[in-house]
């Protein structure tokens, strides 16, 4: 009997190396094509004075025949060894990638076809990688036209060697095999020509390789997290159901049930089904309707979750994406963003701080932070979840790809706290720097209590504030006084205390402003987590020294004082740990400095990132006049 | 556990469903074959039983007399909505096949499918084509957009990437939905035996062993020699033969891409 699960592949690699070949030569050796297609493309192919082409088997356009190329992707079911495999053929020509990707996001594994004789070639490599963004990790390479590459097993293994180097990088290589997929060889059986091939004909393999997959879709998705995604509400009768998905995990009637992003909550009361079934289980891959116990509102776009385990929601997520239209990637225009069910607008900004990528294609490969206008929910980093997207024009697909997981400081909190909506601003900080005239920044000082960060950091407002800058400060003291009123001063509650901090700036800094922190912040560690939140870019570390006797005898708070009384047991420096930065943008020694030129130094330091354009130059100013003058005139 | 005739089943669950919540008017393209047989049944399951959408058949009046008979029957055995298209003006002209297959097709079926969508202001429709079917119906979308004239830009399809189908239109186009896209012949045939699915009886042999594989209009369908008289005899029989399904259609076999031609003009 055959398995119930079908193994999923896909066949992909650079244009001409043989993968519909491949396909309709195994079609054609088990019996597969019937004997009228048979003679059609024999016909075919006789009139155009060629041998039999298998490729024409899959290949029935009359381009396609024409050109001796795949235009589009199709998809065909095979059975071997009492298993079920869906092979999808996918074509190799870059202009047809998106048909390619169409093809190859149904696949569970991928079949690299790589020529013996040409080699590894540009769509070889790229093929590989868009396995990688659409999650198919495994990888099981095929080395064709052995015929023509003589037979050769030097030839093999280079090209074995090289292609595994590849595929090492982020997925797994599970084989190399020789075959020629025009004369059949090395396919279901041993070819004597490659008789120092010493593993399994291809068929064999696949079967091995996809067995463990297999395996893991027997599971249905038990011990995954609950996912469905919602496509609709039914009133038909008086009754509501709510239709849609599950995508990953199980659920049975009975169980409390989480909707994300709207954050309501219900109790399954039956899984119905036509014609109705007393279903009281349903598995992941299983479209149905449930009926609630509670009557609530919800719209289509939701995921439903455990309420003990409910997918992130979320305004910004950070994700890896394949490009795959002829128009390049728009850092302005806004994108349609499919996730799950949900539909909603975005844009798109470069992830890192990197600044914008210019001239995104077709084919290209970009790591972007989508902020979205309002907050979707979604799983990240490629648990099974809710973790692929793609982005659309408003008729088209133009990309897709995978959420990435967190980066390990920025997730600290989030594992705690679970359906928190995250706004973000959705002008983009480019906007907001744009109107008001000058770029955003951090200023983050660091240094003992009475060193001066404090006073630095009010004079520095003053100067930034009237020479137009928007500028905010955030004060140790101050937000010690409130939104950090429950931290202490042990090394855990000081990182608390900078995380908050460095998130505050964040924020601030998204809208364009330049953020001054006066906080101790004496770890080391804790400076370097405020800069991955932050971003390396704007993070401007200004090391405020002072000796520690100096301070001491300033001591403006009295808590010096009070330390060598032993009132207070932790303050930086004295009795607690001051680790002093290793590379600071700024270091001002504040006990011989004075205050004027350390503002100037920090102006200074502001202007040599570019902070500002620079004063318009006077020629540009006469020209610009002058331009203006031509307008009227003509007008 | 799911076995793959459910998993299909819930595949194609999942894209009616999409398609009745994003498509505006959508109807059920139905030619009282198996395939759209099976297609009306997912809808049912999909609306627990309700068709919240009319059957569309486009009548090209040289349609195998029993098939019409079925079809009213049916229709008002389970009070079902039914639109039938015709062009009338073409058969009043006098075509059929004789003015050539293709032509006749053309006119029809294809001509009277666009005039009826646009009659009906049709915003899309299901469709139970194949990808086994033949080789073009085999490079389809599972959603493809379909502007006034019907044509089929095969040479450059919109990515349709998981399960994510490009359903916006824009009011002058119509969408074709194929939710038996993935379904092969003998998937239909068994799911209609799993599913004791109500089956024209021309699907089965009469007594002088002939049955049809395929319906259509009588003069271009063929019958097939078969002793399948049930339907597990016409499963079984499926499940061994070695012809394709549609060899018994003469429109198929004109030239060498003549369905290409066909569905490039905006045939089902
Ligand atoms: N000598 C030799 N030629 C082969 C072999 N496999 C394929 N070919 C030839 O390579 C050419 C391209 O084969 P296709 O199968 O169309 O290549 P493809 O990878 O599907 O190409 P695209 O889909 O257009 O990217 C055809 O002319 C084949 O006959 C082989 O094993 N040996
Ligand atoms: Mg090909």
């Amino acid at each position: 009997m055959t398995e119930f699960k079908q193994r999923k592949l896909v066949i992909v690699g650079h244009v001409d190396h043989g993968k519909s070949t491949l396909l309709g030569r195994i079609l054609m050796d088990f019996g597969k094509i019937p004997q009228e297609k048979i003679d059609k493309v024999s016909r075919t192919c006789q009139s155009r004075g060629i041998q039999l082409e298998p490729a024409f088997f899959l290949d029935a356009l009359q381009e396609e025949q024409e050109q001796g190329i795949s235009i589009d992707t199709t998809r065909v079911n095979f059975e071997f060894d009492g298993k079920r495999f869906l092979l999808i053929d996918a074509p190799g020509h870059l202009e047809f990638l998106k048909n390619m990707t169409s093809g190859a996001s149904g696949a569970e594994t991928g079949i690299l076809v790589v020529d013996g004789y040409d080699g590894i070639c540009s769509q070889t490599l790229r093929h590989l990688k868009i396995l990688g963004v659409l999650g198919v990790a495994n990888v099981v390479v095929v080395v064709n036209k052995m015929d023509k590459a003589g037979y050769s097993q030097s030839r093999f293994e280079e090209v074995a060697a090289e292609i595994r180097a590849h595929i090492e990088k982020e997925q797994k290589c599970l084989s190399v095999i020789p075959i020629s997929a025009l004369k059949g060889e090395n396919l279901s059986q041993s070819a004597k020509e490659l008789d120092w091939y010493k593993g399994l004909p291809l068929l064999a393999q696949l079967v091995e390789h996809t067995d463990a997959q297999c395996r893991l879709d027997s599971e249905e998705g038990a011990g995954e997290p609950f996912r469905m995604i919602v496509q609709d509400v039914y009133r038909f009768t008086d009754e509501r159901y709510f239709a849609g998905r599950i995508v990953s995990g199980q659920i049975s009637a009975g169980q409390k049930i989480f909707f994300s992003p709207s954050g309501k909550e219900s109790t399954i009361a039956a899984i119905e089904t036509f014609p109705a079934t007393q279903k009281e289980t349903a598995v992941k891959g299983d479209s149905v309707a449930l009926r609630l116990k509670d009557q609530i509102f919800i719209e289509r776009g939701e995921i439903i979750s455990l309420p003990e385990e409910s997918p992130e929601v979320n305004s910004e997520m950070e994700a890896k994406l394949v490009w795959l239209n002829s128009t390049a990637l728009d850092w302005t225009q806004e994108y349609l963003l499919k996730i799950g069910t949900a539909e909603v607008t975005c844009r798109l900004e470069p992830a890192g701080n990197g600044g914008a990528v210019e001239n995104i294609v077709n084919g290209d490969f970009v790591d972007v932070v989508i902020k979205t206008r309002t907050p979707v929910s979604f799983d990240r980093g490629n648990k099974g979840g809710v973790d692929k997207l793609v982005l659309c024009t408003t008729y088209e697909t133009v990309a897709c790809g995978s959420i990435k997981a967190l980066s390990s400081h920025a997730g600290i909190k989030s594992a705690k706290s679970k359906n928190i909506v995250v706004e973000s601003g959705f002008v983009r900080r480019q906007e907001h720097e744009h109107k008001h005239g000058h770029k955003g920044a951090v200023l983050w000082t660091t240094g003992l209590s009475g060193a001066g960060k404090s006073t630095l950091a009010r004079a520095l407002e003053r100067r930034l504030f009237d020479d137009g800058y928007r500028v905010v400060v955030l004060d140790g003291d101050n937000l010690r006084s409130g939104i950090c009123a429950d931290l202490g001063f042990e090394p855990q509650d000081r990182s608390e205390n900078i995380r908050r901090v460095a998130h505050m700036a964040k924020l601030f800094l998204n809208t364009g402003a330049v953020v001054i922190t006066a906080c101790i912040s004496p770890y080391e560690k804790d400076r370097r987590m405020a800069e991955e939140i932050i971003g390396e870019e704007d993070f401007n570390e200004l090391f405020i020294f002072c000796p520690v006797e100096v301070c001491q005898q300033r001591d403006p708070k009295g808590l010096y004082k009070k330390a060598s009384g032993g009132q207070i047991k932790d303050l930086s420096g004295l009795n607690a740990p001051y680790q002093p930065p290793a590379k600071p943008k700024l270091r001002l020694d504040t006990s011989t400095v004075g205050i004027e030129a350390e503002v100037e130094a920090v102006m200074k330091l502001l202007h040599s990132k570019g902070i500002k354009p620079a004063p318009v130059g006077k020629e540009f100013v006469a020209g610009a006049k002058y331009n203006s003058g031509i307008n009227k005139a003509s007008q | 556990m799911t076995d793959y005739l459910t998993h299909l089943e819930h595949e194609s669950v999942f894209i009616i469903r999409e398609a009745y919540k994003k498509i505006r008017n959508l109807g059920l393209l139905w030619s009282m074959g198996k395939d759209s047989t099976v297609l009306l049944h997912l809808v049912r399951k999909s609306f627990l039983g309700h068709v919240p959408i009319p059957l569309v058949h486009i009548d090209t009046s040289y349609k195998i007399p029993e098939m019409i008979q079925w079809r009213d029957q049916y229709v008002k055995d389970h009070g079902l909505r039914l639109i039938v298209g015709q062009n009338k003006a073409a058969l009043d002209g006098g075509m059929g096949p004789d003015k050539g297959r293709l032509v006749c097709c053309g006119a029809l079926k294809t001509q009277a499918l666009l005039d009826t969508i646009k009659e009906n202001n049709i915003g899309g429709l299901l469709l139970g084509i194949r990808r086994d079917e033949e080789g073009s119906r085999a490079k389809e979308r599972v959603v493809s957009p379909r502007p006034e004239d019907g044509t089929w830009t095969y040479k450059d399809q919109v990515a349709e990437i998981w399960n994510h189908y490009n359903l916006h239109l824009p009011e002058s186009v119509h969408m074709r939905v194929h939710p038996l896209l993935h379904w092969s012949e003998l998937d239909v045939w068994e799911y209609i035996q799993r599913e004791k699915l109500e089956i024209m009886p021309l699907y089965y042999s009469n007594a002088d062993g002939k049955r049809y594989r395929s319906l259509g209009c009588w003069p271009c369908t063929g019958t097939i020699d078969s002793c399948a008289t049930t339907l597990d005899a016409v499963v079984e029989e499926i499940r061994l033969t070695k012809t394709s399904e549609r060899a018994g259609r003469a429109q198929d076999n004109v030239d060498a891409y003549a369905m290409q031609k066909l569905r490039s003009q905006g045939y089902m």
